[in-house]
């Protein structure tokens, strides 16, 4: 997915892209720049993240809309093949999906994800200037100058972070910290696996007691209650929402940027939305 | 359960949606994501209006907008552009200020909701007391950089925009910036000041020359005194004005270099106890050979912009610069007087002054001298912004407007977007609103506040400019004293009370204990003034609001200083960014409350880190008062409050 070439930027885009440089700098911009990036489904949250890489300014996006009538997003299997695909190649992935009121999106950025974050300097004091004051011994973060630090990352496949053990004794006091909408990805993956589509309005009612019942499914098979779904969750899960695309894309999309030039934190590994309460949080499933 | 739904939404959502009326205030960089979101749910009848027009440099996330459309209006071109992938979609467009009396109570009523898209505290105050008055709905929100907020505000039920004070922008005192600078953002504020001065506007608050009334430089408050009245009437050099100075040397760049950088610093040196635990400054000489010489540690990667040069360089451009201002000063004629600094941000002359003049002066007083890039970011107060943030807040301003139409007002919450997730994994903290201040000085029932001032040195110009527009919110306010007889003091009719502009106050026989009542007709707003007469207010500090915490009390000079205080916007006026007087550049932000706040000087990336601590310091010291606050609804066990931006 990352391609990266020595780019230049012009005095013209220095220009446009000036307000985003002057957040994240002009290496990242260059990367930015010099990237290119494969997007697989072009429904509300994929228009969405194009849209915010292209205003980044990547150098490419390939979009592959894998079915051309109907638009669905891509089954479970599917995106854990690619996923092990492109972790073979070095390639990092990203999955993303809004269902409803819902949203999610996942990040494989490899074992060794590499990055740099710009904290303040610590400037030490001066031990010889008498004549400077009281105030020139004190150490001070000056916020002129600021300092980049390496960091590395390791991330999980989504086959692990999907496949997380809930019968032993230490997951399942972490439960209670853990947000539901994890869960509730299973059950949407399930149901797009098995009818191939995901919930739709106009057969609300079917698809709303197979929602039920592949809770009841998924969960059981987990070794967990079933009212950790509770039975209302039906209600917010149909089609997408096109504000819950925008949170989504541009949580998403930001990801992306962040991977792409190599700049800041990388959420790890799941964000999760939640457009009834407007609450959005990051959690991390697979291996300590 | 039979629950009918179109999309994902319930089908009597689905129908106010298409009923809905709703304004849209501001098309910038929230403005564009929001318009985009509105039109896809479902909304149908939508107005939209922002003053401004399109900059090449909106183009990195005012995704409406294509180079072809610089130049043009935000509101028609984000119009035409919704149009092309919405044709259905029934949008007005205004290329026009939300605060023109003609969008008065009776406009707003026509509207079920209203979105604001803004980046400036002045409109914000109208539109909140707009909402008010015609009670009606308001969504605020706000960005900057990778932060944001939205919140609710409805009459009567929440807190308004006004509710909890604001901080103002950071001004320095004046002796910081003519006698002793000690950070670069002294010196830029310092260059501006000149540029003013030399070719533009000149402002009593702006001076450059060195400050003799500095307080530092006597032992006790009555030689100040002295001192600053004896330099009020001196006849000396000091006392001419700095243009009129620089005309007389017809704005030979030589001698302007020799008496800022030279004479003045050495006047400085001569008041000794400035110097005693600083680092004296160091007059500079007009090099002898000009040679620009190489950029300083730069491998030639960065922009062109991002260079710095070495002394000799700055003062050739500061030459340059002078001349080339000259000339275009020439060419203008009397209509100069209307160039002022702000707005020329993007001005490469002007531009190039305030670069090599700050980084002189920077040079003089031992700084490191820094690139034009980082110059213009301070000068300019440019908010960084980028396309994904405001995409989220836009996203989060919709399903907000939902709950409201769905009458789960309950439900709403004010949402912060954070960089990286808080100790409890949130990247989007929700939190309850708060019921409205019984304090409020706008929407309490009989607003009420209370301001220190000199009478007897207040100008009621300075009233209706300082205090009561740019301080109190006001558009168009009616002054009237209560003396018993009912005596008016300012009139909104234009020429009707000019004449007392320029009297004081202690004219009208306002004193300690006054009351004036203050009315704005268009914002349907009265205020209520009580008056308290103070000699020894701080220097440069012409009124203060009781109530304001230390920080807050404003001395708000018409140059809103740089302190990038990100909270509202770095702009106090609402004039658009791309006007040749409009103060800085446009940017997306909110009442971010603690959250921006800003050291005195910083690049932007700090103070954004710098950011996040604040907001929770901030939280450490006001835990206890939002404790005690009744909330608007019993927060579930979800819904955590962490982090609640109070000021």
């Amino acid at each position: 997915m990352i391609e990266k070439e020595e780019s230049i930027i012009s005095e013209e885009e220095a220009a446009q892209y000036d307000r985003q440089i002057r957040l994240w700098g002009l290496d990242a911009q260059k990367r930015l720049r010099g990237s290119r990036v494969l997007l697989v489904g072009l429904r509300g949250l994929g228009a969405e993240v194009a849209k915010n890489l292209i205003l980044a300014g990547v150098k490419g996006l390939t979009l592959l809309d894998h079915e051309q009538v109907c638009l669905t997003g891509c089954s479970r299997d599917l995106m854990v093949r690619v996923d092990q695909l492109c972790a073979q190649h070095n390639i990092k992935v990203f999955c993303g999906d809004v269902f409803g009121y819902h949203g999610y999106m996942f990040s494989d950025l490899g074992q060794e994800h590499n990055y740099v974050e710009e904290k303040p300097k610590v400037v030490k004091p001066k031990t010889d200037e008498s004549n400077d004051g009281p105030e020139a011994k004190k150490p001070k973060v000056d916020p002129n100058e600021t300092t980049m630090i390496k960091k590395t990352a390791s991330f999980c496949s989504l086959k692990v972070a999907l496949e997380v053990d809930w019968t032993n004794e230490k997951a399942k006091s972490s439960l209670k910290r853990t947000p539901v909408d994890y869960f509730l990805l299973h059950v949407l993956l399930k149901f797009r696996t098995d009818k191939g589509r995901d919930p739709h309005p106009e057969s609300f009612e079917a698809d709303a007691t197979l929602l039920r019942q592949i809770r009841d499914d998924v969960l059981e098979a987990m070794g967990l209650s079933s009212e950790l779904l509770p039975h209302d969750f039906v209600s917010y899960c149909f089609s997408e929402m096109a504000p819950v695309c925008a949170v989504v894309g541009g949580v998403l999309g930001q990801e992306v940027v962040k991977a792409l030039s190599q700049r800041d934190a990388p959420h790890k590994n799941f964000f999760f939305f939640d457009g009834m309460k407007g609450s959005g949080v990051v959690d991390y499933f697979g291996p300590k | 359960m039979k629950l009918s739904i179109i999309g994902s939404l319930r089908k009597e959502l689905a129908d106010s949606l298409s009923t809905c009326r709703l304004l849209v205030v501001g098309a910038g960089g929230i403005g564009c994501e929001l318009l985009k979101n509105v039109v896809l749910t479902g909304f149908k009848n939508i107005e939209v209006i922002d003053l401004d027009i399109i900059d090449v440099s909106n183009l990195n996330r005012q995704f409406l907008f294509q180079k072809k459309h610089v130049g043009k209006s935000k509101a028609q071109v984000a119009k035409e552009s919704v149009l092309q992938f919405c044709p259905t979609a029934n949008i007005t467009a205004y290329h026009d200020s939300i605060m023109n009396p003609d969008y008065n109570v009776e406009f707003f009523r026509n509207f079920m909701l209203v979105m604001n898209a803004l980046d400036n505290r002045a409109a914000r105050n109208h539109v909140n007391r707009m909402c008010l008055a015609a009670d009606i709905p308001l969504i605020e929100s706000g960005t900057a950089g990778y932060l944001g907020q939205v919140t609710v505000i409805k009459k009567g039920l929440t807190e308004c925009y006004e509710c909890q004070p604001k901080p103002t922008q950071k001004t320095f005192p004046g002796c910081t910036i003519r006698n002793t600078p000690s950070e670069p953002i002294h010196c830029i504020v310092w260059a501006k000041y000149l540029f003013n001065q030399l070719f533009g506007e000149e402002d009593a608050d702006q001076e450059v020359s060195p400050d003799t009334a500095d307080p530092e430089l006597s032992w006790n408050p009555a030689d100040t005194e002295t001192r600053a009245t004896a330099s009020d009437q001196d006849g000396d050099i000091k006392r001419v004005s700095t243009k009129a100075w620089a005309r007389s040397t017809g704005y030979d760049p030589v001698k302007l270099f020799n008496k800022l950088f030279k004479d003045d610093i050495q006047y400085l040196l001569t008041m000794d106890k400035l110097w005693k635990k600083r680092k004296a400054p160091l007059p500079l000489d007009w090099p002898e050979h000009q040679k620009l010489t190489c950029p300083q540690g730069v491998t030639g990667m960065g922009l062109k912009d991002q260079r710095v040069f070495g002394v000799a360089g700055y003062c050739q451009l500061f030459s340059r610069s002078v001349e080339t201002l000259h000339s275009m000063l020439a060419d203008k004629g009397d209509g100069a007087e209307e160039w002022i600094w702000m707005g020329n941000c993007d001005d490469p002359p002007a531009m190039d002054f305030v670069t090599a003049a700050a980084n002189l002066r920077m040079y003089i007083f031992s700084m490191n001298m820094k690139s034009r890039f980082d110059i213009k970011s301070m000068a300019g107060n440019i908010i960084p912004a980028i396309a994904t943030t405001n995409a989220v807040i836009a996203g989060l301003i919709v399903l907000e407007a939902l709950k409201i139409l769905s009458g789960d007002v309950e439900q709403c919450r004010t949402i912060f977007l954070n960089k990286q997730p808080n100790p409890r994994k949130k990247l989007l903290v929700p939190c309850a609103l708060d019921p409205p201040s019984a304090n409020c000085y706008v929407c309490a029932s009989k607003p009420e506040v209370t301001v220190k001032l000199n009478v007897h040195k207040t100008l009621v110009l300075a009233l209706q400019d300082k205090i009561l527009k740019e301080k109190f919110g006001m558009v168009a306010p009616d002054v009237q004293i209560e003396d018993g007889k009912g005596t008016i003091l300012i009139s909104s009719e234009e020429g009707e009370t000019e004449a007392n502009n320029c009297k004081f106050l202690s004219d009208f026989a306002i004193r300690n204990g006054s009351r004036l009542q203050v009315d704005d007709f268009l914002q349907d707003y009265t205020l209520l003034v009580n008056v308290i007469h103070c000699e020894n207010l701080e220097k440069d500090v012409e009124f203060e609001v009781v109530g304001d915490a230390p920080d807050k009390a404003p001395a708000p000079t018409r140059s809103q200083e740089e302190g990038k205080n990100v909270a509202n916007g770095n702009k106090e006026s609402s004039e658009p960014s791309t006007s040749s007087e409009a103060p800085a550049e446009q940017n997306d932000i909110l009442l971010v409350d603690s959250d921006e706040e800003v050291p005195s000087s910083s690049t932007m990336a700090v103070s954004m880190e710098s950011g996040g601590h604040k907001r929770k310091l901030h939280d450490a010291e006001t835990g206890e008062a939002s404790a005690k606050r009744q909330h608007l609804s019993q927060p579930s066990a979800d819904d955590d409050n962490d982090i609640i931006a109070l000021d």
